[in-house]
């Protein structure tokens, strides 16, 4: 399902000169990967918690902090700001894990929690200004043109999917992490030491979204203390295109990563197109609905049937 | 070779298992049998790590084990089986086979990963499947036979298997036998804990009976029977004498069951019912006992049937039909199934019949008032807990409230009960037998499942044994019948 959702976007992209009316230029694949860094590493982070069976709201306020942890401490070397801020990540969502796993509490109000109390964490730094990040060399090795279409901030969110998917796919602790999405209990019977596994799931999607945030900032050369909603919106929708299920269990990161593409293609299909900026939110909304609607077992269930009531016709043979 | 020694665990202070001890030799194949509350799930749960015991020692080789976790468990080398199904539908085959075996590389090697458990499966007569298919495809029955093969190949040195034949057809229990010999053969041990006493005897070369969280006896299967297992698991057989509610030819034919059927689960199921009479359906997990009333009920969606109630057909796999057509369906699952815990009693007594007290869609909430306190008097509640939410009672109180939701009705003819007091004290389950009395004199149908010998033999005026989803017998009330004849009917079925 990951793969139709990006092709349609693919080939949306493609034909995207029919209504510009100028050729596409590798400039615009750039753009879209650029779009794809912003989004790639939060979607990630929100996704692999899903199909944990697990929803990490944090990520936003994870996201906001990393970007002014960065700015703040990675002036004179970047490194260190990266640093700071995916130790801070890590350390939030190792904290969040350890509630979730050893106090059974649910992941929505521990992580809704967070989210603002980071808010207000990441409010406090800054005084509610945007701050800016003066170390222009930095911003401008981040987003250098590489290959024509690519940056390092693209290809390391790149990069990171791959990680995932070969952690995800290839390993134990990947088989873990979907069998206890699918059924937890049967999981906890079959050995699988659940609680462990939900830390550094937090742990992991918190390192995620500071990461992603870090980049942002050394690109913007600012960070934003409140992100709004947008980034976790986007990151849900990409989780969603990507053929993760709510229910936890399903997904893959390489069907995260389709995901992320198709919505960041989407983004920049308007921008070439020139399209009135809320078409974007309309072709959002559209896009999901008939992804979800293709999956939806209440339209499997009606072909099935329609198919039965065919093959129980009898048959007119003469 | 195990050796369990002195195991004694008790929860809130009532024992559920005390001073248990038994060996299990290199290649034995070990009964573990017991009725409901015998304590064979506690000695299970501690030989697996999910208990830890109060006192008493395990040992396993020549070295007593401490096993505090499941994973310490399967370190010293036990596997499961568990009672309820525990495979993961959303992974395949091949991934639920390894889920979870401490032994499996961290990184998958997907070749020798394959052709491992190919190998597992093709030992089980499993060749149609394959291990890269995702277990949602599978039927229950091949589902529960990859837990199996599961258990059976991680080179454990004890594998318990709890109840693993309860859902499966003859032919898939016969090559789960095949497989559990063969590993037992290789000197493993292996514990097999099963009410289907014919198969046990078949199986196992030992049985250890529990009764009570107490053992009773270790017996070589050569020297035993299922009768002779039954008396050591039962001690003193309950009996009921033929009542004074023998069949009664005037009464009214309330409830027609013809010819249902649920794929898997029910095979054939035909019952006709009087108003006013009790109907017990004995059978043990997956006899389709609780199918039976599910079906009714309309929680079936495959179901197929016919049920008519007081002449009027009830459509099956219709739910809120069953509800219109009088049918009211307690479930064995209180919790999810039942009530609204966090409600007042109040709130839960009268939430099926809002419409007595509405005005124009409004309700009334002194109206309300008066019917929950008359119903919580029916149903034996105290007045003053109308207001407590319903999480707060004792589970006797807790089955009242369900109860008494039914009650008084008039629109209500069939009232299906599965496992009526299943965790509810002597004193709540007196009163709540009481209850159903009274509302089957009231004129109602009441059939229930039950598991509970005691309970059938108290309660039911007729008396339905099942096993392997039909009827094995029917006892109406002008017979004598005893816990020897309706576990015989229960465990070993039709002969």
């Amino acid at each position: 399902m990951p793969a139709v959702s990006l092709l349609v976007v693919i080939v949306a992209f493609a034909c995207s000169p029919l209504l510009s009316g100028t050729p596409l230029q590798p400039f615009d694949v750039y753009n879209a990967l650029q779009g794809f860094a912003q989004l790639g590493l939060p979607a990630l982070a929100i996704g692999i918690t899903m199909i944990a069976g697990e929803f990490d709201l944090s990520i936003v306020g994870t996201y906001a902090l990393g970007g002014m942890l960065a700015v703040s401490t990675g002036v004179s070397s970047p490194a260190l700001g990266v640093l700071a801020a995916v130790a801070a990540g890590a350390a939030i969502g190792a904290a969040q894990g350890a509630l979730i796993a050893r106090l059974r509490i649910p992941s929505m109000p521990v992580t809704l929690a967070t989210y603002i109390a980071l808010l207000g964490l990441t409010y406090a730094i800054s005084g509610g200004l945007s701050k800016t990040y003066p170390n222009s060399d930095v911003t401008l090795w981040v987003d250098q043109t590489l290959a024509g279409i690519f940056s390092p901030r693209s290809l390391l969110t790149l990069a990171v999917f791959l990680i995932a998917a070969v952690v995800l796919g290839r390993t134990r602790l990947g088989r873990e992490l979907r069998a206890i999405g699918g059924d937890r209990r049967a999981s906890r019977v079959a050995g699988v030491g659940v609680d462990g596994l939900v830390i550094g799931l937090f742990t992991v999607s918190g390192t995620l979204a500071a990461l992603g945030g870090a980049l942002l900032s050394y690109s913007y050369a600012s960070a934003n203390p409140d992100p709004g909603l947008q980034p976790l919106i986007l990151a849900a929708v990409a989780a969603l295109l990507g053929g993760v299920s709510l229910a936890g269990g399903r997904g893959t990161p390489l069907g995260l990563l389709a995901g992320a593409l198709s919505v960041a293609l989407l983004a920049q299909i308007v921008a070439i197109t020139a399209l009135p900026d809320f078409t974007t939110q309309l072709l959002y909304a559209a896009l999901l609905a008939v992804i979800v609607a293709i999956e939806s077992p209440g339209l499997r269930a009606l072909l099935d049937r329609f198919r039965a009531s065919r093959a129980d016709r009898p048959q007119t043979l003469s | 070779m195990i050796q369990i020694d002195g195991l004694t665990r008790a929860f809130h202070g009532v024992p559920a298992v005390s001073g248990v001890s038994f060996t299990v030799g290199a290649g034995e194949i070990h009964g573990l049998c017991g009725h409901n509350g015998a304590g064979k799930s506690t000695v299970v749960k501690m030989l697996t790590g999910q208990l830890t015991p109060d006192s008493g020692r395990i040992v396993i080789g020549d070295e007593p084990v401490e096993l505090r976790s499941r994973q310490a468990a399967q370190r010293a080398g036990v596997a499961l089986v568990d009672q309820e199904l525990s495979v993961v539908p959303a992974l395949t085959v091949g991934e639920n086979m390894l889920l979870g075996d401490i032994h499996a590389p961290l990184v998958n090697r997907r070749r020798a990963a394959y052709a491992h458990c190919r190998r597992v499966l093709d030992d089980m007569g499993l060749e149609g499947i394959d291990p890269d298919q995702p277990l949602s495809t599978l039927s229950i029955g091949e589902q529960q036979l990859i837990e199996i093969a599961k258990a059976l190949s991680q080179r454990a040195r004890l594998v318990i298997l709890d109840e693993p034949t309860a859902t499966l057809t003859d032919v898939e229990s016969a090559s789960v036998f095949a497989a559990i010999r063969r590993v037992a053969a290789t000197g493993c041990s292996i514990i097999f804990v099963s009410h289907r006493l014919a198969e046990v005897l078949e199986l196992c070369h030992s049985v250890t009976v529990l009764r009570d969280g107490r053992k009773i006896a270790t017996t070589p299967t050569a020297d035993l029977t299922v009768d002779a297992l039954i008396v050591q698991m039962l001690g003193e057989p309950p009996f009921r004498l033929a009542a004074a509610r023998k069949p009664d030819h005037d009464l009214a034919h309330a409830l027609r069951i013809s010819g249902l059927r649920v794929p898997g689960r029910l095979r054939d199921f035909s019952l006709t019912a009087n108003a006013g009479r009790i109907y017990a359906l004995a059978g043990q997990l997956g006899s389709g006992a609780s199918d039976v009333l599910r079906a009714v009920a309309g929680l079936h969606p495959t179901a197929i049937g016919t049920v008519e109630l007081h002449d009027r057909p009830v459509p099956v796999r219709d739910p809120v039909a069953a509800a219109r057509h009088g049918v009211a369906f307690l479930s064995n699952d209180r919790k999810s199934e039942g009530l609204f815990l966090d409600r007042s009693v109040g709130w839960n007594l009268t939430a099926t019949r809002l419409p007595f007290f509405a005005r124009a869609g409004v309700l009334q909430p002194r109206r309300e008032l008066v019917i929950a306190r008359a119903l919580a008097e029916r149903s034996g509640l105290p007045e003053h807990r109308l207001g407590d939410p319903v999480a707060a009672l004792s589970g006797g109180n807790q089955q009242k409230a369900f109860v008494g939701r039914c009650l008084g009705r008039d629109d209500v003819f069939a009232l299906l009960l599965d496992e009526p007091t299943r965790g509810v004290d002597i004193g709540g389950r007196a009163a709540i037998h009481q209850l159903l009395r009274r509302a089957a004199d009231a004129g109602l149908v009441v059939l229930f499942a039950s598991t509970e010998l005691d309970e059938l033999l108290e309660l039911g005026d007729v008396i339905v044994t099942m096993r392997d989803g039909q009827i094995v017998n029917r006892y109406d009330g002008d017979v004598d019948v005893d816990g020897v004849l309706l576990m015989r009917d229960m465990t070993r079925g039709i002969a």
